[in-house]
């Protein structure tokens, strides 16, 4: 199991109760898809496994090791977070983005040959590297935020998002380049609104509504299942069809 | 006359953009004018002053170099002390500059009770100071801390442009929350800012002893490189270095102009902070500074 996630419960303040005793596993080498609507707690579980947010409760094992809620020590753990939005730093060049993503390695060497297998990837890059990133489009700027996370080689990759606001030619190319670096051997973490696609690339998947996880099974299972059609793939004559649960935990 | 004053307001300029630089370092990454910074350039002088006069008889680059390193060790023990656990627990920067303002308050009285209020001179560096082009007298000390600031700045921009941690450091200027996820431990990175920050400071420290005198109020000084940091825009490090030039140049010609029968030079500080109160007026981002911008 490369990564556990036991009964976690996180806040924002005492009011907002995000995430309630999410509990889901990631083995090795799949493409976990979660899907779930806006403020369904997706993000939070994002910034919670990478570190960056405290957890009030709950237990996060990461390669047989319980990790605590610092991120430097998950991202060297083997962790990196592709965050929604992007979040380059768009005062720093290309080239400068992707070495923030390889801050913790010293293997010089290495690095740049990851960099040449960040080219096989997107081609593009190779041309923008003196940019600054700021200057790039939406789908380059995706691009290099995705390139940006692989540079610290992680064994687990939290993709957040990735598709948002992007063209449509731009989001089938975003899950083929997610196809790609799980063959290329790395596990993959996504978290999506767009859940037909999620769904239809993913080994396994977990609905996530109100901070809960109401369904569990393979892509194709709940690309298949009634009350997921009817909530978020928008397939109308299931409309009757709600998901169980609006208490859901 | 105009050659001799020029000379004088760049090297003046030149400590101001040594000062205004390490505001402006703090300022972009943890959005909040460290006020405190006045009070370890008097430390930095201060250590000068013991390692020159009164402890050791050190000659001036050995002691400008361990000054510089104590003013810096200063700005790192202050940051751990009045603003670390302010920053962890996520406080507005309102509040991170009232605990700037307290240990700047504290620090001073610390040096008037210790120390006390005398003021001191530190060695000349030069025996003979001035020298002649033409009509004009030069002062060799003036060339010395324009060119010495000149060549500490240099050296800060390589460190920023072409290190790891100055990327990571020009990166949190924009997002420090992405740059902690990207694995930089924060701490050690707002540690580097201030080790930065305070040996300019102390550098500048140095320069204004050897030039004036010290004394516990000297940090007094800062607020003037702080109004050529907003000048130039808080928070840009081209800014604070062109601000802080451009506030010492003026600010030397205003001194010799005389118009009718009043010397400006009574006016020099009406002067400086009127620029200030026109420019937060009309351009409150200063000439570089970052324009707000509308994040999605």
């Amino acid at each position: 199991m490369l990564l556990r996630v036991e009964d976690l419960n996180v806040y924002y303040g005492e009011a907002v109760h995000a995430l309630r005793n999410v509990s889901f596993e990631v083995q090795e080498g799949e493409i976990l898809s979660i899907i779930g609507a806006n403020g369904a707690g997706k993000s939070t579980l994002m910034w919670t496994l990478i570190g960056q947010l405290k957890p009030r409760s709950g237990k996060i094992t990461f390669r047989g090791e319980v990790m605590k809620p610092v991120p430097h020590a998950v991202v060297s753990a083997g962790m990196a977070l592709v965050p929604e939005r992007r979040r380059l730093f768009p005062n720093l060049t290309v080239r400068e983005n992707l070495m923030m993503g390889a801050y913790l390695r010293g293997d010089r060497g290495a690095v740049q040959k990851d960099l040449e297998y960040i080219f096989s990837l997107f081609p593009i890059l190779k041309e923008r590297l003196n940019q600054y990133a700021g200057t790039l489009s939406g789908g380059q700027q995706q691009m290099v935020a995705t390139a940006r996370g692989l540079m610290s080689r992680p064994k687990l990759l939290l993709m957040d998002e990735p598709s948002l606001g992007l063209a449509p030619i731009l989001v089938n190319q975003i899950f083929e380049t997610i196809q790609e670096i799980s063959r290329q051997g790395t596990t993959i973490l996504l978290v999506e609104q767009n859940a037909k696609k999620s769904l239809a690339i993913a080994h396994r998947a977990y609905v996530l509504e109100v901070g809960c996880i109401v369904r569990t099974g393979t892509g194709q299972e709940l690309l298949n299942d009634p009350a997921v059609q009817a909530a978020y793939l928008g397939v109308s004559q299931h409309k009757e069809v709600i998901l169980e649960g609006k208490e859901p935990c | 006359m105009i050659f001799q004053t020029i000379i004088t307001g760049l090297s003046i300029g030149s400590i101001y953009a040594l000062m205004a630089v390490g505001y402006s370092l703090v300022f972009s990454v943890l959005n909040f004018s460290n006020f405190a910074h006045g009070a370890v350039i008097t430390l930095g002088a201060y250590i000068a002053w013991a390692l020159m006069v009164s402890v050791f008889k050190m000659s001036f680059f050995p002691a400008l170099l361990l000054s510089m390193l104590g003013a810096g060790i200063i700005a790192f023990f202050v940051e751990r002390i009045a603003y670390s656990t302010l920053r962890h627990r996520r406080a507005p920067s309102l509040f991170l500059m009232i605990s700037a303002m307290g240990v700047a308050i504290a620090l001073q009285n610390v040096l008037y009770a210790t120390v006390g209020a005398n003021l001191y001179a530190l060695p000349p560096i030069f025996t003979q100071d001035t020298f002649s082009i033409g009509a004009a007298t030069i002062s060799r000390m003036d060339i010395f801390a324009f060119v010495f600031s000149v060549i500490a700045i240099a050296l800060l921009t390589i460190v920023l442009n072409y290190t790891k941690v100055g990327t990571a450091i020009r990166a949190a200027s924009y997002d420090s929350e992405m740059v902690s996820v990207l694995g930089v431990n924060l701490d050690v990175l707002v540690a580097v800012l201030f080790l930065l920050a305070g040996s300019l400071g102390g550098m500048a420290g140095v320069f204004m002893g050897i030039k004036y005198m010290v004394y516990p109020s000297m940090g007094w000084i800062t607020n003037k490189a702080y109004i050529g940091a907003v000048i130039g825009g808080l928070g840009s490090l081209p800014g604070a270095i062109v601000g802080g030039i451009l506030l010492g140049l003026l600010e030397s010609l205003v001194s010799v102009t005389v118009i009718g029968s009043v010397h400006l030079s009574t006016f020099r500080d009406v002067f400086s902070f009127g620029i200030l109160v026109l420019l937060l007026v009309f351009r409150p981002t200063g000439l570089f500074g970052r324009h707000v911008e509308e994040k999605l």
